[in-house]
């Protein structure tokens, strides 16, 4: 915004103000207090971006802002959205309210709309919640928002049920449904957490254009520092249902003043961007002696034209199209995409979990599909597996110490239970865990250290390869950071190959040497971190890496800027 | 996957439940004491009879050859003859089959009208004394066995109290039957008692899981009032799997049926297979067999296109 | 409503251990659930009544006595007595021993059938499920009355053969229960992380898949014997029950059935009772169990 803009916003009375807000819920074993004693304002045209790690409170706050948290929850303290405090209105009030004065955008766009009710009429609905309309009127205006979010051939998509819509286009319909009566407030609860890079840039453009056209006031719930450089004028930071700083977006990214902040921006993976002016290094020998050497040696794993498809005739879905790539001992190959690129898929063939439809899968240089089934349980004793959800990966029945053992009873069938015991502390000891921990369930861990025992596991056998499928989505940016130091000083260590499957392009800047990029079942391109990274050859890297917001607002603004204008430049040119 | 295609898959998988089905009661046909030539001709057949039937019937050839045969005669419309009735057997079960439907799909529907507000009652009231009534008078519900509810209703409300006539409607015609209706009230109230215990709890279950998704959160954060999102969201997505399972409940409204029938004496095809039983007239006990599986399969496939027509993304396949 | 609708963020911090552990968090979801705990009540009453019962009103349940044919209840005989003597009391717990024991042997027997073949088909996949699965619901497409009569016009089984013909009548559904549950569970990440180093299947199901369905299993049971139960009950009034003088609460009630309309009410209100309360009480204990295991089964 301008300067004269922010100068009036400053000026206007809050829209929304919330005062020594307190949450406690009642779970089946205790009271929790999620939130306490949280005051914050927001003014018409600002935003105001409410961010922290999980179990900070801060989706907490933005529920008990509308009234709609649950039952369990009991809400203290004053939340006065446009006269209106939230915390003593009745269901009737609340109703009245919702919707026409504050509007909210949730999450999980799969799951935010009614699956069996077409997108036109659950935004008219809406517009009739609050406007005395006629049905068709409703109905011409929903069309009307469709249009105004970016929808394509409005008249037509009205009809659609959200299945048939793809998630970006689900949180365009949400949207649409918030800003249907143009509200005063827009409280957008993590809005872009589950969408892709590219479309998260869109939903952002999106908002915010919809935010200034209207002088909307709006409250951003995100763990994203990225999205808060990009979106937001001030930022509160949370830490255990407390706000511990507040201020300008400028001085909270780049000067903060609390300890946590300054250790939360820390911990945020940077994506590395070239220069502009810089020209692109020469590119034709192999710039470093350790790529070189890398090319000699076998490889550890190997896929040669690989291709999959799931499901027959019609409905046959191409997951992989001939996709060939390999991990030599020592050095990690990150395989980046977004999703249903086939990332994963590669990983599973690569683990012999999916048998290709065709080309060939080597495994220590032997080949997966010719092996006998014995031959090939002893190769796999040379793998290591790493999955993305914390919670799925350990059998919940299973004590700590018997999850990390279990590769061993598999394949070291002769070890006495002492001598397993002794590889399983050694093992813990690596990644860091307590000894003590062997007798813990899993669900006593919490998620960082849930990963360690996925890695302790995946080690125990000494793999001489890790598969690591998303390894570090799941968890907050400060845990991310240890589990991936500790990866990073093991392989050191032990010397295993690496496959790091990741969506997160900064994660995989840092941590792989070499990188795949994967689009639609196909690798769009390969080739050594620091130049596929810094200088792409496709134009699809480059919007991907355009895409990907930077936590520093003053680069953020200037690629921001960049991204539209490459942008508007492509779409003259498709036009002309 | 496009309808035709979906409907062809649906009707091969259906075909083979049926086969299947054949087999079994082929194989009962075998198991029956003295063979199928007893089992068709009769306790009072003599060793001469039975030997000459095999040889005509081919019961001497091997089981496969002589399953083939079966097959043959089932595709024919020929399900043998009661020889207590002395009748074909099709015939029997296409004169009271109709009375059977009728008695089973006003259960249903009685039931269904009942039990889908009380499920939807009981999840907007979870765990409030309405919801605890409610369970419990449902698991009651299911626990009596049939017989003992219809007594207990001839009881009260035959003797004691004397509203409703103790029998069924009789007649050979559906116009009798119909004619009757008082006469048809304790009957389908029988039948329908546990269809309301079992489907009330689905519904009430479907409704919980509902209104904990995502989208009763964003139409309330629209301004939508509870009693609305029930009426326009929550009712249709949890009507959905209620009707899935209306098709597995086809074989347990026919076995209600049979003893309904039984206790009030309503000549449709439970009451047949009830006297044939007495009778060991085993022609009339699998061809019932059969003619019930057959309309299970068929009461799947039917609720599986009306979930297609529903629930729009069943169509594409991403249910 | 609002207090149906789930919070959206788990609250409490991250990374603190939780205090109670799967097992003991179930057990006291099971003791709050008032009517599974009338349930348990029900079984433990009826358990202590049928098997200790006649040790403390011991009565002849063998012999007739013709002379003291359906006596209305009195201080000699507390229920009556039936159409051929029998004190209704001692008949109610001599009854409901044949009743309880065939039911839960029955209904642990449809259990165990129907896992093994649901585990076995979802585990296996493709082509051997879509056959498994076929002959299932070949047999959910014939009602098990029918085929019970059906098997009753060809003979009269003794107590395991009416044991092995309920539990064969009646596996169909837990085995579609279980299927789902090995579906979900072979796709688990932990049973994949052992399969791509090398585990064996035998392992996966062992270690993994078959300890994982546990709490289902044990559910789907509880319902099965309610069923059984009422099964035995149903094979009584169908005529393939146990033979006189041996009983159970359905051939009391169904030898009642006639008696009713002359006012001998002690003859049916008992055991139709008795049959109600004990499947009740085996459905609540079964539906409170599925709410404190948090699986998913019949509503």
């Amino acid at each position: 915004m301008t300067a004269t803009q922010a100068s009036a916003a400053a000026t206007a009375e809050p829209i929304l103000e919330l005062d020594d807000l307190a949450v406690v819920f009642t779970t089946e074993s205790a009271r929790v207090p999620a939130v306490r004693g949280v005051s914050l304002h927001v003014r018409p045209g600002e935003t105001l971006a409410l961010v922290g790690e999980s179990g900070s409170g801060k989706s907490t706050v933005a529920l008990a802002a509308m009234g709609l948290l649950a039952g369990n929850a009991r809400v203290t303290g004053r939340a006065v959205i446009d006269g209106t405090d939230i915390v003593a209105a009745d269901e009737a009030r609340l109703a009245a309210l919702r919707g026409r004065t504050v509007s909210m955008v949730f999450q999980e766009p799969a799951t935010a709309l009614d699956p069996l009710t077409r997108i036109g009429k659950q935004i008219a609905e809406v517009i009739r919640n609050h406007r005395d309309v006629s049905a068709r009127d409703a109905a011409d205006q929903a069309v009307d928002l469709l249009r105004r979010v970016g929808i394509p051939e409005p008249e037509k998509r009205a009809a659609a049920y959200p299945f048939q819509l793809s998630g970006g286009q689900r949180q365009r319909v949400v949207i649409a449904m918030a800003i249907a009566n143009d509200p005063a407030l827009l409280i957008a609860d993590e809005p872009t957490t589950a969408l892709d890079v590219t479309v998260q840039a869109e939903i952002l453009d999106l908002l915010r254009r919809l935010a200034a056209e209207t002088g909307t006031g709006v409250l951003l719930v995100t763990h994203n520092m990225g999205v808060v450089a990009d979106f937001a004028d001030r930022v509160a930071v949370m830490y255990h249902g407390r706000i511990v700083e507040t201020g300008p977006v400028e001085d909270v990214l780049l000067r903060p003043s609390h300890d946590y902040t300054r250790r939360l921006l820390a911990a945020v993976p940077r994506l590395s961007v070239a220069e502009a002016d810089r020209p692109a290094p020469d590119r034709e020998p192999a710039p470093e002696g350790a790529s070189g050497s890398a090319t000699d040696v076998a490889p550890v794993v190997e896929l040669r034209g690989v291709s999959v498809v799931f499901g027959r005739g019609r409905r046959a879905v191409r997951a992989l199209d001939d996709v060939s790539l390999a991990v030599r001992p020592g050095e990690t190959l990150g395989l980046v995409g977004e999703s249903g690129s086939g990332k994963s898929t590669a990983a599973r063939v690569a683990l012999g979990l999916i048998t290709p439809t065709s080309g060939t899968v080597s495994l220590f240089g032997a080949d997966l599909a010719r092996t006998r089934s014995r031959a090939r349980r002893a190769l796999r004793s040379g793998i290591g597996v790493v999955l993305q959800d914390p919670v799925a990966s350990l059998d919940a029945r299973m004590t700590v110490g018997e999850c990390v053992a279990e590769p061993l009873r598999v394949h070291r069938r002769e070890l006495s239970a002492q001598d397993r015991r002794g590889r399983v502390e050694a093992v813990l000891d690596r990644v860091r865990l307590p000894r003590d921990i062997v007798r813990r369930a899993p669900g006593e861990l919490s998620g960082g250290q849930r990963q360690r025992v996925s890695l302790a596991r995946a080690l125990v056998l000494e793999p001489r390869l890790l598969v690591a499928d998303e390894p570090t989505s799941a968890l907050d940016v400060s845990v991310q950071e240890s589990v991936l130091e500790v990866i990073t000083e093991l392989q050191d260590e032990l010397g295993f190959a690496c496959l790091f499957v990741s969506h997160d392009l900064a994660v995989v800047q840092h941590f792989a040497r070499r990188v795949a990029v994967m689009r639609a079942g196909r690798i769009e391109e390969q080739g050594p971190t620091g130049t596929t990274l810094l200088h792409p050859e496709t134009g699809y890297t480059r919007r991907l890496l355009a895409a990907v917001p930077v936590p520093d607002p003053v680069v953020q603004r200037g690629r921001r800027a960049e991204r539209l204008a490459t942008l508007a430049a492509g779409r003259t040119e498709g036009e002309a | 996957m496009s309808t035709p295609s979906y409907l062809i898959r649906r009707v091969l998988q259906a075909v083979a439940v049926i086969l299947i089905v054949t087999i079994v009661v082929f194989g009962l046909l075998h198991a029956l004491p003295g063979g199928p030539a007893r089992g068709i001709l009769g306790p009072q057949a003599t060793a001469q009879q039975i030997a000459r039937f095999n040889h005509e019937q081919g019961l001497d050839k091997p089981l496969p050859v002589q399953y083939l045969y079966y097959l043959n005669q089932l595709l024919h419309g020929d399900l043998g003859t009661s020889y207590t009735l002395n009748a074909p057997v099709a015939r029997l079960i296409g004169e009271r089959l109709p009375k059977t439907l009728v008695l089973t799909v006003l259960s249903a529907v009685i039931g269904l009208l009942l039990a889908i507000p009380l499920g939807m009652w009981q999840a907007v009231r979870r765990n409030k004394p309405v919801d605890y009534v409610i369970t419990t008078l449902s698991f009651i519900a299911y626990s009596t066995p049939v017989y003992f509810l219809g007594l207990i209703l001839v009881l009260l409300f035959s003797q004691v109290l004397p509203w409703f006539p103790s029998q069924a409607p009789q007649g050979d015609t559906l116009a009798q039957v119909f004619s009757d209706p008082q006469a048809l009230v304790l009957p389908v109230v029988a039948g329908a008692a546990s269809m309301v215990a079992v489907f009330s709890r689905y519904m009430r279950a479907a409704t919980l899981e509902n209104l904990s998704e995502d989208y009763v959160r964003t139409a309330r954060a629209g301004g939508s009032r509870p009693r609305a999102i029930l009426r326009r969201h929550v009712f249709r997505n949890s009507l959905t799997p209620v009707v899935a399972m209306l098709g597995y409940y086809v074989p347990v409204l026919f076995g209600g049926a049979l003893v309904v029938e039984q206790l009030f004496n309503y000549p449709g095809m439970g009451l047949l297979f009830w006297t044939a039983a007495q009778a060991s007239d085993y022609p009339v006990l699998l061809g019932c067999v059969l003619v019930i599986a057959v309309a299970t399969v068929v009461g799947t496939l039917l609720a599986d296109i009306v979930q297609r027509i529903i629930d729009p993304r069943v169509k594409a396949g991403r249910s | 409503m609002s207090t149906v609708i789930q919070p959206a963020e788990t609250p409490g911090t991250a990374g603190a251990p939780r205090e109670t552990s799967g097992a003991r968090l179930a057990v006291r979801r099971f003791l709050r659930n008032r009517l599974a705990v009338a349930g348990l009540c029900v079984v433990a009453f009826f358990v202590l009544f049928c098997f200790v019962g006649p040790l403390v009103y011991s009565t002849d349940q063998t012999h007739t006595a013709l002379q003291q044919v359906n006596l209305s209840p009195s201080g000699a005989h507390w229920l009556g007595t039936d159409a051929v003597g029998h004190d209704e009391l001692g008949r109610l717990m001599y009854g409901g021993k044949v009743s309880l024991i065939v039911g839960l042997a029955a209904g642990v027997l449809a259990t165990v059938i129907g896992t093994l073949w649901g585990a076995a088909a979802g585990y296996a996949g493709g082509w051997i499920d879509a056959v498994m699965m076929r002959i299932v619901d070949a047999g959910i497409a014939i009602p098990a009355l029918f085929i019970l009569l059906v098997v009753s016009a060809i003979t009269t089984p003794g107590l395991g053969g009416l044991i092995l013909i309920l539990g064969l009548v009646s596996w169909l559904v837990p085995s579609r229960l279980i299927r789902a549950e090995t579906l979900t569970l072979k796709n688990r990440d932990y049973v994949l992380t052992l399969r791509a180093i090398g585990g064996t299947h035998a392992r996966a199901i062992l270690r993994h898949i078959l300890p994982n369905s546990v709490s289902t299993v044990i559910v789907a049971t509880t319902f099965q014997i309610a069923d059984a139960i009422l099964l035995v009950a149903y094979v009584s009034y169908l005529g393939l029950g146990v033979q006189p003088p041996a009983t159970d609460w359905g051939g009391m009630l169904s030898a009642g059935l006639t008696a009713a309309y002359s006012g001998y009410w002690w003859l049916i209100v008992p055991p139709g009772l008795a049959i109600i309360l004990v499947v009740w009480a085996f459905n609540a204990i079964g539906d409170g169990l599925r709410d404190a295991f948090d699986v998913r089964g019949r509503g």
